[in-house]
């Protein structure tokens, strides 16, 4: 087999971008009141397809799967496809979608845009996903942190209530379904699907082994099919507009537009709208250039724990799954971290180990104990007082957790650290101190001060 | 039958089991922490990992994949799987430790992390020497730690209830004992709390651990995060002898194992035996551990003063023999079948009534599990001789009308019972087997006679559920006879050859002067004309078996570790 060409052209594959519409977040003012909402030809979806049936519920899993809409939450996982893994309806069984608004990661900060400005829009996701499913209850999981949000959601979920969108019989049909909002506590790891259901049933927040997956047994052990809020979100574009306009935006394996969270050292960080395959250079440019002219040193593509990427990898790199897999990093949530030239690469990592030792849930062992140690390695490393034996033995514990736990967390915790010091090699040995084993012992014959434990 | 293949042997299996178990259950063993038979399964310690297979097959053809030397090909999964969680599959390959680096490596990289954590007290830890932790780590671990830094410091010495300490530090999070009082007690007291490395169980704030089962968490914790109060800092489990026998505690049989040092019991705790307690027991039949050995009697006395055996063995015959039959003999749901059944003979031999037994039910002070109304062991052993309870209405007249001059007393305590007042004695001879120094019948006693308790002797109790099972000697008494010294694996080769690996026979001190009572009641017999020879309490059971339908093939070797269901004979009264 001949090899496939690199993907990495620097060629911005998002189509006409300078000239993109924005369809998640429109700007119209007020869109979150259910008036505004409708005005702008919200609930049209909801109405052609639940009143007027425009697709019943497989023909409509199928145009989500012919959109290729890739989850939005992380995995980039065909939406359309994961749908179609729910059994066949059984009356005795109830079954469920759950929503995840328990967006925590650093670096990530999409979904509290479509909260605030566009909640509508999701909330007529959830109902056509219901309906796609012949699902009756939704549990939408936004995270403690965003009280805000939630209230403010809970206010959206109301007015669509009484406008007959949710609840008995919507628009006089038969089809009837609710939503719950519910929120979290404000731990990192209700974000991990299985585990967000154990906080839901009102268990601790440890996730659960697969298989079996959520659609064979997922709240309460019903099938259950959890989306992000943005993949959500884009459901009713598609049924409007027809999956082949959402397939032609952006690249063909991983189409749509997609809400870019900008953050780090840059002159107008925030969430902007675009097709996906944007160049991370295009993307640098649209959210104002690196703050004070700087030159970019890595950028961290898609939240905090995809594993950073130098500029001369990220420079020609555009913003879709293939693209970044082959980059050497992942499109994660789509929430870049620009790091510019002054950035202190060691500080960086160890900030980001500290995240994930704070988080870990404590329910495996490697994760539980391995991302206390990075963390400390790090710290030491950081203060000037670690050796350089020390980087080989984290990429020896990033081995040890990687892929040895119940959930991705261990990886997530792992990549970081591991990818930070192959890429930024020099710069974390040039803060260590040389090897102790061999240094301890000085010319004299005395011993060197030990390294405060 | 479908087959897998383990370490490069094929084992058949049956459909839904899981490899861990299914390894322990061949003697493969995997180690592991969080995985336990009777509780849910977590997969959390990480510990059991495997490298694990299916066979490739064609995709079109479903047939097996063959490698170019004709060898069917094997997909392995990713990553490294669980063994506790992975279902068995037909032709499913695996490496344990045993055969591939890179499992063996895996759990000792597993080990370092758990490790980094704990804080390798094991010198001034009571789990030590029999603690999961720190065998496999020897077994699997790693040779050292790289870890250079302060450890996680987490409570110690906190007072989960009255019966259960923590030290959090030493907890490696395997959540046996949550899910113990969620799945199996269902008392849901515990739970974990904090998180990551900050994690430890806890009950809700203000709460009591005071579950009536919670010293069962501390046998399924892997580690010394959770001791038996009363156990703590007693003695090292090296210093035990550990003796499998039945718990005296009620009417359920519960499977034991006795531990003593220098001839006192110092802890009790429960044997798996899947037809009766599982792996379980109540605190309260742990609590009584005491009771063997405080207020032992010093021998026996006659009339209150301190005499010798052969003294006492005279006086209870001579009384015996004066009454010209008017003895009431009181079995016990205490004693040994064996004892009741000699106990049968003997008043058969006098001439007297059968035996009757004083019953030590009370309605409703049981629970639906392990805690019996019974507080006795044997009340359905005497039911199976035939021996019924004793009226107290009926034994009152019968005493104050002069029917009975002499009463004898196996192993019980009619007084403290409620069934007779000291008044209702004062007439009458008694002739009385007791444990201890506070029995309160003592004092009306013309003949005392000390009696090995069920942790001296050898014999057989049946459980409520008619299950016959065997008592083994778990410390020694003064003057061990032939028998004992057989069962307490003392002195099998040379008569000079004391002791255990242990040191049971170590303390004299706290050798009781006592006598089981098939010892005591053929002494008797003989002084009284009936010759009660058996070699051991085994040859009592064997007669029994051979001639009572009820006790059907419950010898001693056939009951062995885990007993023997006799016939249904239908409710007890």
């Amino acid at each position: 087999m001949a090899e496939a060409p690199s993907l990495i052209t620097g060629e911005s594959k998002a189509g006409d971008w300078r000239n993109y519409e924005r369809v998640i977040l429109p700007p119209v003012k007020d869109l979150h009141k259910i008036e505004v909402y409708e005005e702008d030809g919200g609930y049209s979806a909801l109405k052609a397809v639940v009143k007027d049936g425009k697709f019943d519920p497989a023909a409509l899993t199928d145009e989500v799967k012919a959109s290729g809409l890739r989850g939005r939450g992380g995995a980039g996982f065909s939406t359309g496809l994961k749908w179609s893994f729910m059994p066949p309806v059984d009356p005795e069984k109830p079954r469920y979608l759950c929503c995840n608004g328990d967006e925590s990661e650093p670096g990530t900060f999409k979904d509290r845009q479509i909260f605030e400005y566009n909640p509508h829009l999701m909330i007529e996701g959830i109902i056509l996903a219901c309906y796609a499913m012949t699902i009756k209850t939704c549990y939408l999981y936004i995270r403690g942190e965003y009280i805000d949000y939630v209230h403010h959601v809970q206010k959206a979920v109301d007015e669509a209530y009484a406008k007959g969108y949710i609840g008995k019989n919507i628009l006089g049909t038969d089809f009837s379904t609710n939503i719950v909002v519910h929120y979290g506590a404000g731990a990192y790891i209700c974000g991990e699907e299985t585990s967000l259901m154990e906080s839901l049933e009102g268990h601790r927040a440890y996730p659960r082994i697969k298989p079996p997956f959520p659609a064979q047994s997922g709240c309460w052990g019903m099938p259950t099919t959890i989306n992000n809020v943005e993949t959500l979100a884009c459901v009713p574009l598609i049924v409007n507009r027809g999956a082949a306009w959402f397939s032609g935006i952006g690249p063909e394996r991983h189409p749509g537009p997609v809400l870019y969270g900008i953050s780090g050292h840059i002159n107008k960080p925030g969430v902007y709208e675009f097709p996906t395959g944007m160049l991370i250079r295009d993307l640098i440019e649209v959210a104002g250039g690196v703050r004070g002219g700087k030159s970019v040193k890595a950028v961290v593509p898609g939240g905090s724990s995809t594993p950073p990427l130098t500029w001369d990898m990220a420079k020609d790199a555009t913003m879709d799954t293939e693209t970044l897999r082959e980059a050497g990093s992942s499109m994660g949530t789509a929430g870049l971290c620009i790091l510019d030239e002054d950035t202190d690469m060691v500080a960086f990592t160890r900030r980001i180990a500290h995240f994930y030792h704070h988080e870990s849930c404590g329910q495996c062992t490697p994760c539980r104990d391995g991302t206390g140690w990075l963390e400390k390695l790090l710290s030491r490393i950081e203060s000037g007082e670690g050796y350089t034996r020390d980087l080989d033995l984290l990429l020896e514990i990033c081995d040890q957790m990687e892929g040895r736990t119940v959930c991705a967390l261990a990886d997530a915790a792992a990549w970081p650290v591991r990818w930070g010091i192959r890429r930024f090699r020099d710069e974390f040995a040039a803060r260590c101190k040389a090897d102790s084993f061999a240094s301890s012992e000085q010319g004299d014959g005395s011993v060197e001060a030990q390294p405060v434990l | 039958m479908p087959q897998v293949i383990i370490d490069g042997h094929a084992h058949e299996f049956e459909a839904g089991e899981r490899l861990l178990q299914f390894c322990l259950d061949r003697g493969i063993e995997v180690p592991h922490f969080c995985y336990h038979p009777a509780l849910s399964v977590p997969a959390n310690c990480r510990q059991c990992l495997v490298k694990a297979g299916l066979p490739a097959r064609d995709r079109a053809s479903g047939e097996l994949v063959k490698d170019e030397n004709g060898n069917p090909v094997t997909n392995y999964f990713p990553k490294l799987q669980t063994s506790c969680s992975l279902d068995l599959a037909d032709g499913m390959v695996v490496h344990t430790q045993y055969d591939s680096e890179e499992v063996s490596g895996a759990q000792a990289d597993n080990l370092e992390l758990m490790l980094i954590n704990h804080p390798l007290d094991c010198p001034i830890c009571d789990q030590a020497g029999q603690c999961p932790l720190q065998i496999q780590a020897y077994k699997y671990g790693p040779e050292g730690s790289r870890f250079e830094f302060e450890k996680v410091h987490k409570p110690k010495r906190v007072q989960l209830g009255p019966n259960v300490v923590l030290d959090a530090e030493r907890c490696i999070n395997c959540t046996r004992c949550t899910r113990f009082t969620t799945e199996v007690s269902k008392s849901h007291q515990l739970s974990i709390i904090g998180r990551g490395d900050k994690n430890y169980p806890m009950t809700a704030p203000g709460q009591e651990f005071d579950d009536p089962y919670s010293m069962n968490v501390t046998d399924i914790c892997p580690v010394g995060a959770l001791t038996e109060d009363y156990f703590r800092f007693k003695a090292r489990v090296w210093e035990m002898s550990h003796t499998p026998s039945i718990s005296d505690f009620g009417g359920k049989g519960i499977n034991v194992d006795y531990w003593v040092r220098d001839n006192q019991i110092l802890r009790i705790t429960p044997r798996e035996n899947l037809s009766v307690n599982e792996f379980w027991m109540p605190d309260a039949a742990r609590l009584v551990y005491q009771r063997y050995n405080e207020n032992r009697p010093k021998g026996p006395s006659i009339g209150g003063k301190a005499s010798d055996w052969d003294a006492a063995y005279d006086e209870a015959a001579s009384l015996l023999k004066a009454a010209n039959g008017k003895v009431l003999f009181l079995g016990s749901a205490y004693a040994t079948v064996e004892d009741n059944y000699l106990l049968m003979k003997l008043a058969e031999a006098i001439g007297s009534e059968a035996p009757q037994y004083i019953s030590h039910v009370e309605a409703g002070s049981g629970d639906d599990w392990l805690i019996s109304d019974d507080r006795a062991p044997n009340t359905q052993g005497c039911e199976r001789l035939d021996i019924n309870p004793v009226d107290p209405v009926l034994l009152k007249a019968k005493l104050s009308e002069g029917e009975i001059q002499v009463l004898y007393v196996l192993e019980d305590d009619p007084i403290a019972a409620g069934v007779l007042s000291a008044e209702d004695l004062s007439g009458v001879k008694v002739i009385l087997h007791h444990y201890h120094t506070t029995n309160e019948t003592l004092f009306c006693a013309d003949a005392a006679l000390p009696a090995a308790m069920c942790v001296e002797t050898i014999g057989t109790y049946v459980n409520e559920a008619g299950r016959a099972q065997r008592l083994r000697p778990a410390k020694m008494i003064r003057l061990m006879n032939r028998s004992l010294m057989r069962e307490a694996g003392v002195g099998q080769s040379r008569t000079d050859r004391h002791g255990t690996p242990f040191d049971r026979w170590f303390d004299e001190g706290n050798q009781i002067d006592c006598k089981p009572g098939w010892e005591s009641i053929p002494a008797i017999a003989e002084r009284v004309g009936l010759t009660l020879s058996y070699k051991s309490p085994a040859a009592i059971m064997d007669e029994v078996a051979l001639t009572l339908p009820a006790f059907g093939g419950a010898t001693h070797k056939a009951m062995d570790l885990l007993g023997v269901g006799l016939e249904d004979i239908g409710e007890v009264v």
